[in-house]
């Protein structure tokens, strides 16, 4: 049987792909919006995953520091090694900072590690981890800067040593590491004046003993949940495990802005199918005269159908296909991480096909209506 | 003259009205005639007198709303359609020539032809072979791979008619076939359809406005104001 569907295409072919790259372009959009909701979730974990922590000691009442400020004592993080079942600590601390480059500001989140301890920056791709106590630094590659760029904060002077890639805070923001008694001193960077002011007050102005978390490695077959009480018992901090800390990340700090952008791509995705019904309509519309000719003389309503809903189903993959190249090329031009997965643009191609196969029960409907008479004469 | 009496098209004080009440239209008031196997019938009549309504009821395509209706010897209407689906009998039986000539301006000039036998399930080679002898046989063979916009009115016209052929009808119904052709060219395509009748023993049903026409037909009948009346050829 000749396929009416390909063959009214090929007929009308620049017209079709016109069409199928307009819907293409919409449905690229909803790609986008869902790529962006992924590099929310995505970036919010990074820095998490990055540590590669079992265990989170945090200030005792707190929810850790990435919902809050956390504060301890440094020295906590010995006690802590010597727990029964726990393998090494590392001490963290967070900060946000302000660094300049070509005088143009830049906000980036800092974080400090002990250097000696099992935690490396994880993201690098260029240069190595920090090995010097004082005056290194790694940078993401997005801040701009070069490895062995060196950069001016307060009165010292950082080298960069190490970049990473796609290393940022759970709120977007770039990433850049120090060395721990690096970043306490830069916890407490003030101005001379200040300085000066805080000294004639009797402030102490180097208190640079205070870290905002511990994390933790444990023993092969530890058991965390155990650990985790024993610790809190006797020392005065609040324990969690990397999951709690993980889930707590999600639900208390991005699922806001999740859901709202979650909203978004749904309302697009509602007037995607919209528009597409409409067009598979208006094509069905476009063809009453050829209908009524199949009609006339003699096609069954079976190919008439088949005809449209291929033609619409065909609409579908050809837009979602050319939703596909439009998103991808336009993806990296996005400041903040984009992620296409498979999964999610397979959903949306079987949400497009029934969206294409409900569009044309419409135009389906009116062909059915169309009297054959109306062929003839005139 | 017919070449055997066996009946074809077979109406029984057949009617139509359209609409109700005040805005009903009687197209057709009372009809009754019959055709016969290889005869050639001209359907004549002013503009508005029923004859678009009259076979189009006969094609089945315009529901009739009183008398009865056998094709091929079948009852297919009284009351009420008899037969489940009208398509299948209009592609299996009926061939249709229009005014215009109505292809489907998607499908080349082969795939026009063809499409009808291959909704019969016809062998498609089979079906390609007699789409080449139908257009040999009307002259325009070399138009095989062409779209209808490619042709001229007189070559569609001439295509369309090998469609109306192409799944070997009982019946032809025209409906002002030649209206879009010059003297010359509507008189050749109506020799042609006159030929057809005999060599293939097809009933065929012409309307036509076309006076110079009439003597190629057996038989002529006339519409007046909803009623036929056969009318003897002078
Ligand atoms: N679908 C319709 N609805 C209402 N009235 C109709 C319809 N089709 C035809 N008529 C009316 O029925 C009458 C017969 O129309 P018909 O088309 O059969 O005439 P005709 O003999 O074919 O005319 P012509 O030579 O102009 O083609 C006319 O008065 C017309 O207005
Ligand atoms: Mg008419």
């Amino acid at each position: 049987m000749i396929s009416l569907a390909q063959r009214d295409i090929a007929h009308s072919l620049g017209k079709f792909l016109t069409t199928s790259a307009g819907i293409g372009m919409l449905l690229g959009v909803v790609l986008i919006m869902i790529g962006v909701y992924r590099g929310l979730v995505d970036d919010a974990n990074i820095l998490l995953k990055d540590t590669q922590a079992k265990l989170w000691i945090v200030q005792q009442d707190t929810l850790g520091p990435f919902a809050e400020n956390s504060r301890l004592h440094e020295d906590v993080k010995y006690q802590i090694k010597a727990f029964e079942g726990i393998k090494d600590v590392s001490a963290l601390t967070f900060q946000n900072l302000q660094l300049y480059r070509n005088n143009q500001p830049i906000r980036v989140f800092a974080m400090g590690y002990d250097i000696h301890s099992f935690y490396t920056p994880h993201l690098l791709i260029e240069g190595r981890p920090i090995l010097a106590n004082h005056f290194e630094m790694i940078v993401d590659q997005k801040t701009g800067f070069k490895l062995h760029d060196e950069i001016v904060i307060g009165r010292d002077v950082f080298n960069v040593v190490g970049i990473t890639k796609d290393a940022v805070s759970s709120s977007g923001d770039l990433m850049v590491y120090f060395s721990l008694p690096d970043a306490q001193k830069l916890q407490f960077l003030s101005s001379n004046e200040q300085i000066r002011n805080d000294r004639a007050r009797g402030i102490k102005t180097t208190d640079t003993t205070t870290i905002n978390a511990i994390i933790a490695t444990v023993e092969a077959g530890a058991d965390l949940k155990t650990i985790g009480q024993e610790i809190e018992r006797w020392k005065h901090v609040k324990v969690f495990t990397q999951e709690e800390q993980s889930s707590l990340l999600t639900k208390n700090l991005i699922e806001r802005s999740a859901k709202q952008i979650g909203m978004f791509t749904v309302i697009l995705l509602l007037v995607a199918s919209v528009i597409i019904s409409l067009i598979i309509y208006t094509m069905t519309m476009g063809k009453i005269k050829e209908i009524a000719i199949l009609k006339l003389i003699g096609a069954s309503n079976g190919e008439i159908i088949k005809m449209i809903v291929q033609q619409s189903v065909l609409l579908g993959i050809l837009s979602f296909i050319a939703g596909m190249l439009f998103s991808h090329s336009l993806m990296d031009l996005f400041p903040k991480r984009t992620i296409l997965i498979s999964t999610d643009a397979f959903s949306l191609l079987v949400i497009v096909i029934i969206v294409s196969i409900l569009g044309s029960l419409v135009g389906v409907r009116s062909a059915l209506k169309i009297d054959p008479a109306s062929a003839i004469g005139g | 003259m017919p070449s055997s009496h066996q009946s074809v098209i077979k109406v029984e004080q057949l009617a139509k009205t359209y609409g109700k009440g005040e805005n009903a239209v009687m197209a057709i008031k009372e009809c009754s005639f019959e055709i016969f196997k290889g005869e050639t019938v001209a359907l004549l009549g002013p503009s508005g007198s029923g004859k678009t309504t009259l076979i189009t009821m006969i094609g089945c395509i315009t529901e009739p709303t009183q008398g009865k209706l056998y094709l091929d010897g079948e009852l297919i209407f009284d009351q009420h359609w008899r037969i489940n689906d009208t398509r299948k009998l209009r592609r299996q039986k009926i061939g249709f020539i229009f005014q215009s000539h109505n292809l489907i301006p998607f499908l080349n000039v082969e795939e026009n032809i063809t499409l009808v036998p291959l909704m019969n399930n016809t062998n498609p080679k089979e079906a390609t072979l007699k789409a080449k002898e139908l257009l040999e046989y009307l002259g325009v063979e070399n138009k095989l791979a062409a779209m209808p916009s490619q042709l001229s009115g007189g070559q569609s016209q001439r295509v369309a008619i090998a469609r109306s052929l192409a799944n070997n009808p009982k019946i032809i119904l025209a409906d002002e076939p030649t209206a879009a052709l010059d003297a010359e060219r509507a008189l050749s395509v109506m020799r042609l359809l006159k030929k057809l009748a005999t060599e293939q023993d097809v009933a065929i049903l012409v309307v036509t406005h076309d006076e110079r026409m009439i003597p190629l037909f057996d038989r002529i009948i006339r519409v007046n104001d909803g009623y036929v009346s056969e009318e003897a050829k002078s």
